[in-house]
Formats: structure tokens, C-alpha cells, sequence
């Protein structure tokens, strides 16, 4: 019957025949085009792809030279062709040759219409989306440093070995990066990149170095290996900590630095900190007053800890013990230096230095602020819930110790009284 | 059936010298008995004069370990270190300050008879019977009264008005004036047996003596049993090291001694070298029981002794004065092993091989002086 139809068809007028014919074929023939002698004058259509996402993403001189069209705003070129290919659109259909085989099997393939793909226009989506989304460079919390991904506190490995001398147990780590803009007779303003790391083996030995260079990894790799060939070393007391206080200074930088016993940790500048890492020391703590460049930040604290003076010289110095006293020894006096010569009471001049702080401070004294009391202490309802709260001032230390004795939060008096479900009452 | 258990102990160390090797863990384990004292009154012994030196010489305080960090005090950073430039003089009456205070951490619990029960009736009142259910107790909580003698008396239902039990005492003492670290009810490691016991596996010897002086009194049955029971483990196991440079270490030289079990601890000292002492052990023996042969000799080599430094490490040097005292204290200690050793072989063999040691470092001295010029 339909055979017949469908001879008939071609006489006939076409919309009879859409009437006609079957589902899977009439979409064929539906598709729109335009047979009109009008010519579509846009500039969609006139000018190629390439151009126009020139216009789209292009900043001017100006602006690039700012920095414009960089970073998380930027608008990228789209390849709208990826993810597509020849013979499959958006209605599926089965082209013998194209995009498929012609033979399967023994079965000849015939031109025909499968079932729409409801998920292809979103898969296509979102290929353009992540061609077009500003992806951030994913660190692992270990090899992050001070800020996300930026290069500063992330760590360089050991410098470069020189011949056969390898740098074996050290570590760099990058305190400061940045970009220099240099003027040049014939480039003009050209931008450099300047890096400041510090390297050490955290068993004294340190050293600190600067790198410039065109690109960010050379400067990275000049610093490093130049901080490699400017080690010092430095005493740590006991394995973790300074000798003793100091006050040190570079530029407008004020830096006092404090001795703290162990277990008390680096409660300091985060350059400071990783230089006290790269040396060894654990324990102390570091106020940085006045400018905070950092440059002058590492080269004053570097400076400190080369002028500090070991016990045994301050001993030497003064010509007396030097007795240490800690409140976990119960104030035991531990003569820790002892020089060749002791002075006699006499010899000890009236108005000399003989607090030990004040020494090595080189008589400065540190101005100690005031704390005031905060905000909410003088204010009424802060009395208030001083008040309300005494009576529980000591109930965790009671649950705890009803915790040791039954196991539980329940007293003597509990087996007697048995507190009743709410429910009953 | 405290007289029974001493007798055990004192037959334990016999035991274990004479039957085979295998039965000595089993007797280890026989051997903890708590013991009291009950008999004898030891404290006219133990605070005489010439006994508490000895004990405290036989302490061998080492400031390292007298001074050594114990807790943080509560506090989570530990307080920086000060420091001070001293003189000599000015350095010298910091050590005395220091050696107060190691007197202080080192001062040893006292030891002394268990107490007594207290039956004591003040009144009867037979109108009284009766008139309540419960007893009612009356503390004299007026200030600045000594807690043992703190007035604290019962009336019973039965009419009776008496002075309450140590028990009730302590009690009361602890809710009205309470001692730091003291608990009402016992810690569960002492009134379990279990739970003490793995304490003394674990050797935390220390720990379960100074927290028994927190929460017992010196004359408690309790107290006494279980430092007696620590006590015999830390014999056992001959780990006196660990109570060395503790003020627990003359309460057990003591108690070894008052029990006649010290022959463990004399031979240590004789395996480590440590000669002098062992005569100061002989001689706290004569002070205590008067039953050592040479007795006499021990106490004037002590008296030779007392005046020389503690040795904490074995001594790479000898002049000739040491050399004397030394040959002097191991004849002695030769008499002691022949007439009251109850170990004689081992303490033989130990003395033996100090005496080898020692000839060594006799020479290499001598040759020392030669080389270097001195008569």
C-alpha cells in the first residue's frame, strides 16, 4: 500500500505528501532553508571566525601593556567546532558511508533516522564552557606556600650541585617574588623578575640570595643556587633555640627578637619563620617594628643572628658565671658558661650592666604597652554574666571527676533518687 | 597473721638462692606479701640521727635527677629561662640555696609503727538511746589546730559519746581542711589490685609512692601495705636505679634492712662498683639489728666515708687516700659476706670482680702519676 502511495506522491503537490508519509522520514525533508535571492548581510556571516573572536578578545596596546585581558576576566577563544563531527547533528541520522559503514555484517545500511540524542547540545555545552572557565593551578596542601599558588613559602629542593659537592639535607624557600620594570635604550620599559629565597640544612648552616632574570623560574634558579654559595652558620642553644634576646635593625626595620624554652614554636614574621626553619631553630619569637620590607626584614634578622655572642663569650666578656635558671628545674642554678678569670664582688663596678637582659640588649629596653581591659569588660552585662556563670565555674572539673569515680555523670545520691523521664511527669 | 607473712618474706630470699632457677619467677610472684610495721616500733630507729645520714648518703642524690622536669604545671608553654651573672661567692650561696631545696624534694617519708584503733568512750548517756537513727559527729574546726589533734567525736544511737576511728577522722579532716591531690574515696589504682600490680609491671615505682604519700598518712595499714608491696617488686626486680635521687629510696634501703632482705640491694652495689656504700648498708644493718660481725669497723669506715663526695659515676682516677678507704671497705665488706650474707656466693663473685676491676684502675693511676712526674 504505502509503495503505492508514495508513487503517487511525487504527482501529487507536497503538502499532501507531508501528510502522508511516515514520521521517521517527513523530519528529513522539513529542515528549513532559505531559498529566497536575498542575501543575509551580517557580519556574522561575512566575516570568518577568526576575526571575529579577534574583535571579541583583543585589548588594546594600552591596556595589555597594564595587564588587561589577564587573569580571572579574561575572555578566551572558543573552539565551537571541537566536540563536533562531520555527519552527526543535532538530528541523528544514520549516513551509510559517513558516519557509519555501509556494510554490517552481510546487511546493507540504508539511510535512516535513529532516535534523538536529548543529552548532545549539553555535552557540546559544556565542552565550550571548560574551554572558556579561568582554571586555577591546583597545589597539594604540602608543596602550597604562604598564599595559594603564588611562589612565595613554596619550597625548591636543595641548590643545584657545584662539581661533585651535592647540597644533601638542605631546602629553599621562596620569601619573595616579583617583577622589576627596567627602562632600555633600545626595548624600552622591559619587565624583569627578581626572586629572594633562603636555604639551609636545619642544623645551622643557612644562606639567603637574590636572582633576576627574564622569566620567573630563571630568577627562581639563580637565587637558589646563590643562596647555595652564601651559607653561614649559625649556633643554636640546646638544638632549638637562640642564645640569648636581641635587637636588631636594618633601614627604617626594627626587629626584637626573643629566646623562648622549648615548645613554644616560631611566633614570628612568616619570612622569619621559614629562615628559623632552614637554620634549625624552633623556639622563638620575633617582633618586627617599622617598615615591613621584606628585603631588609631577612637581611636584619640575618644580621642579629651573626652578632649574637655565644654564652661562653659573654661570660668571657663580663668575667663572670653565666647561670641559667628554669622554672621546670625548680630554679636550679645551671652554671652554663664559666669564664677563665672570675671577678671578685669588688672588682664588679657599681653602675654595670648585670641583668642579663639588659646586657644583651645592649641596654635597650623594650616599651612594654599597656593592655587595656577588653571592650565588653566594662560594660554592664559583662558583670552581669560574671555573675550568672560563677555557679558553673567548676562543674566540668566535677563531671570529669564523676566521670573517674562511676563511669558516668551521676553522684552517690543518683541510685537513692533516680531522676524520673520527663514523659512521667 | 601479719607475723606469718613476715616470715614468709624473710624466707623468700632463701628460696630463691636454693631451688632451681626455674622456680624463681614463681616465688617472684609468691613473694609480694604486704607487710607492716606492727611489731617493733621503727621510727626511734629510723629518725636517729646516725641512720637518717646514713639513708640519705645511701640516696646517692644526683641534682640532675633531683632537679629534672616532671609536669608542666598545668601550664601548656613551658616559662622561659632566666639567667644571672654571678661571682663566685654570689654562685656558691645559690648552690647552698639549692642544696636547701634538694633537702626538701629529697626528705623522706617518715617511717613508722601502724596505728592503733582508737576506743575511747567520754560518755554514756542511756537517755539518749535511741533519739535518732543516725550518728552525729562533732569537728572542732577552730583554726590552726593540728589535724591529728583535732577534736572529733561521735554520738552513736546507742547513747554513747566516743572519739571516732582514724577512718572517720581522716575523713572529716579532708571535707573541713582538705590536702591538695587528697582524695575522699580511694583511687581506684591502690583499691584495685589489679590496676596496682600492672603499675608495678610497668615500674612506675615512683609514681604509686609519691601519690600513697599524697593520700595516705605514714602510720595508714594501706599506706604501709602497699609501699611494702612496691617496695618488694622494686627488690624483685633489682631495679633500685629508678629510686635512686628519690626520697623513696631510704624508706626502702630501711625496710630491706629492718627485714633482713638487703642482701639483693648489697649485691648490686657490689656488681656496680659501688663499695662504699655497701659498707654504709653494713654498717645501717649494725644500727639497726647490731647483728653484723664487724659492726664497729663499718662504723668508723663510715665515719672515713661521710666527709668524701657522693661518687655518681664510677671513678677513672684514684689517689692514694681513696685507695686506702677502698681496700678498707672491701675487707669489711669480705667479713659481712663470710658471717651474715645469706648470698654469698654471687656476693663473692661480685666482690671478686671489683677487686679485679679495681687492681686495674690501681695501676693505670699509679702509672698515670709516673708519667706525669708526681710521687
Amino acid at each position: 500500500m504505502t509503495t503505492k502511495i508514495l508513487t503517487l506522491g511525487n504527482i501529487l503537490s507536497r503538502p499532501i505528501n507531508i501528510l502522508l508519509k511516515q514520521n521517521n522520514v517527513t523530519s528529513n525533508l522539513k529542515t528549513n532553508f532559505s531559498t529566497t535571492s536575498v542575501a543575509c548581510v551580517n557580519f556574522f556571516n561575512k566575516l570568518p571566525a577568526e576575526k571575529l573572536w579577534k574583535s571579541v578578545t583583543s585589548v588594546s596596546n594600552a591596556g595589555a601593556k597594564k595587564g588587561r585581558g589577564r587573569g580571572a576576566g579574561r575572555i578566551r577563544i572558543r573552539d565551537l567546532n571541537r566536540g563536533q563531527m562531520i555527519g552527526v547533528g543535532r538530528i541523528n541520522m544514520l549516513w551509510p558511508g559517513l558516519s557509519a559503514p555501509v556494510i554490517r555484517g552481510r546487511e546493507l545500511l540504508k539511510q535512516q533516522r535513529l532516535p534523538d540524542d536529548q543529552e548532545r547540545l549539553e555535552k557540546l555545552i559544556k565542552i565550550r564552557d571548560s574551554m572558556t572557565k579561568f582554571r586555577r593551578l591546583k597545589l597539594s596542601p604540602i608543596e602550597r606556600g604562604w598564599s595559594g599558588t603564588k611562589m612565595p613559602g613554596r619550597s625548591l629542593g636543595p641548590p643545584d650541585p657545584i662539581g661533585e659537592d651535592a647540597f644533601t639535607g638542605f631546602d629553599t624557600k621562596v620569601l619573595q617574588l616579583r617583577s622589576l620594570l627596567i627602562m632600555k635604550g633600545n626595548l624600552g620599559r622591559t619587565r624583569n623578575f627578581q626572586a629572594l629565597v633562603v636555604t639551609g640544612n636545619g642544623q645551622g648552616l643557612a644562606g639567603f640570595g637574590f636572582g633576576k632574570a627574564k622569566e620567573v623560574p630563571a630568577a627562581l634558579r639563580k637565587a637558589k643556587n646563590r643562596s647555595g654559595q652564601k651559607l653561614m652558620h649559625f649556633e643554636i642553644y640546646n638544638g632549638h633555640t637562640i642564645y640569648h634576646d636581641f635587637y636588631t635593625a636594618f633601614g627604617k626595620t626594627k626587629i626584637f627578637v626573643q629566646k623562648k624554652n622549648e615548645g613554644y614554636g616560631l611566633v614570628c614574621h612568616r619570612a622569619i619563620k621559614e629562615i628559623c626553619q632552614a637554620i634549625g631553630i624552633k623556639d622563638l619569637r620575633a617582633k618586627v617594628e617599622g617598615s615591613n620590607n621584606l628585603q631588609h626584614i631577612v637581611k636584619a634578622f640575618f644580621i642579629g643572628l651573626l652578632q649574637q655572642r655565644t654564652h661562653q663569650q659573654l661570660a668571657e666578656e663580663k668575667k663572670l658565671h653565666l647561670v641559667e635558671y628554669k622554672a621546670e628545674n625548680e630554679y636550679f642554678p645551671k652554671v652554663v658558661a664559666s669564664p677563665s678569670e672570675v671577678r671578685t664582688k669588688d672588682q664588679v663596678q657599681k653602675n654595670e650592666t648585670l641583668d642579663f637582659t639588659q646586657y644583651v640588649m645592649n641596654d635597650k629596653v623594650i616599651l612594654k604597652k599597656k593592655k587595656f581591659p577588653r571592650f565588653y569588660e566594662t560594660m554592664p552585662h559583662y558583670k552581669t554574666y560574671l555573675k550568672k556563670y560563677e555557679k558553673y565555674r567548676n562543674h566540668e572539673k566535677i563531671r570529669l571527676n564523676l566521670k573517674v569515680e562511676y563511669g558516668e555523670v551521676k553522684s552517690f545520691l543518683t541510685d537513692k533518687y533516680p531522676e524520673k523521664a520527663e514523659t512521667e511527669a | 597473721m601479719s607475723l606469718i607473712f613476715r616470715k614468709l618474706a624473710r624466707n623468700n630470699p632463701r628460696n630463691i638462692i636454693t631451688d632451681a632457677q626455674i622456680l624463681v619467677i614463681s616465688c617472684r610472684k609468691l613473694s609480694i606479701v604486704p607487710s607492716v610495721y606492727d611489731g617493733e616500733d621503727p621510727a626511734p630507729k629510723f629518725f636517729s640521727s646516725n641512720v637518717q645520714v646514713l639513708l640519705k648518703r645511701l640516696t646517692r642524690p644526683d641534682f640532675t635527677k633531683v632537679f629534672r622536669k616532671r609536669t608542666s604545671h598545668g601550664l601548656t608553654v613551658l616559662k622561659t629561662p632566666t639567667y644571672k651573672f654571678l661571682t663566685n661567692e654570689e654562685l656558691e650561696e645559690e648552690i647552698a640555696k639549692a642544696n636547701e631545696r634538694a633537702d626538701r624534694l629529697l626528705q623522706m617519708p617518715p617511717v613508722v609503727k601502724i596505728q592503733q584503733h582508737i576506743e575511747d568512750v567520754l560518755s554514756k548517756d542511756p537517755a539518749l538511746v535511741g533519739y535518732d537513727t543516725a550518728k552525729y559527729i562533732f569537728t572542732d574546726i577552730t583554726f590552726g589546730v593540728a589535724n591529728e589533734h583535732r577534736f572529733i567525736v561521735e554520738r552513736d544511737p546507742d547513747g554513747y559519746l566516743r572519739s571516732c576511728d582514724h577512718d572517720v577522722r581522716k575523713r572529716l579532716n579532708q571535707v573541713y581542711f582538705p590536702t591538695l591531690g587528697r582524695k575522699l574515696r580511694e583511687p581506684v589504682m591502690f583499691s584495685d589490685l589489679e590496676k596496682f600490680n600492672s603499675l608495678l609491671d610497668r615500674e612506675q615505682y615512683e609514681f604509686v609512692l609519691d601519690r600513697a604519700c599524697v593520700q595516705y598518712e605514714p602510720d595508714e595499714p594501706s599506706y604501709q601495705k602497699i609501699t611494702s608491696m612496691t617496695y618488694q617488686h622494686v627488690d624483685n626486680k633489682s631495679k633500685y636505679e629508678l629510686l635512686r635521687s628519690t626520697r623513696h629510696f631510704g624508706p626502702l634501703v630501711f625496710y630491706l634492712t629492718w627485714h633482713q632482705t638487703m642482701d639483693k640491694l648489697m649485691l648490686e652495689l657490689l656488681q656496680s662498683g659501688a663499695v662504699r656504700e655497701a659498707v654504709l648498708l653494713t654498717a645501717l644493718r649494725q644500727d639497726i639489728h647490731g647483728d653484723v660481725a664487724n659492726g664497729d669497723v663499718a662504723r668508723t669506715i663510715v665515719q672515713q666515708i661521710l666527709p668524701t663526695p657522693v661518687q655518681l659515676t664510677k671513678p677513672e682516677t684514684l689517689t692514694e687516700e681513696d685507695i686506702q678507704l677502698d681496700s678498707k671497705c672491701v675487707e669489711c665488706i669480705e667479713k659481712y659476706i663470710v658471717s651474715n650474707s645469706s648470698m654469698k656466693s654471687q656476693q663473692e663473685l661480685a666482690l671478686q670482680g671489683f677487686r679485679e676491676h679495681y687492681q686495674q684502675l690501681i695501676e693505670l693511676s699509679r702509672g698515670l702519676k709516673k708519667a706525669h712526674g708526681k710521687q
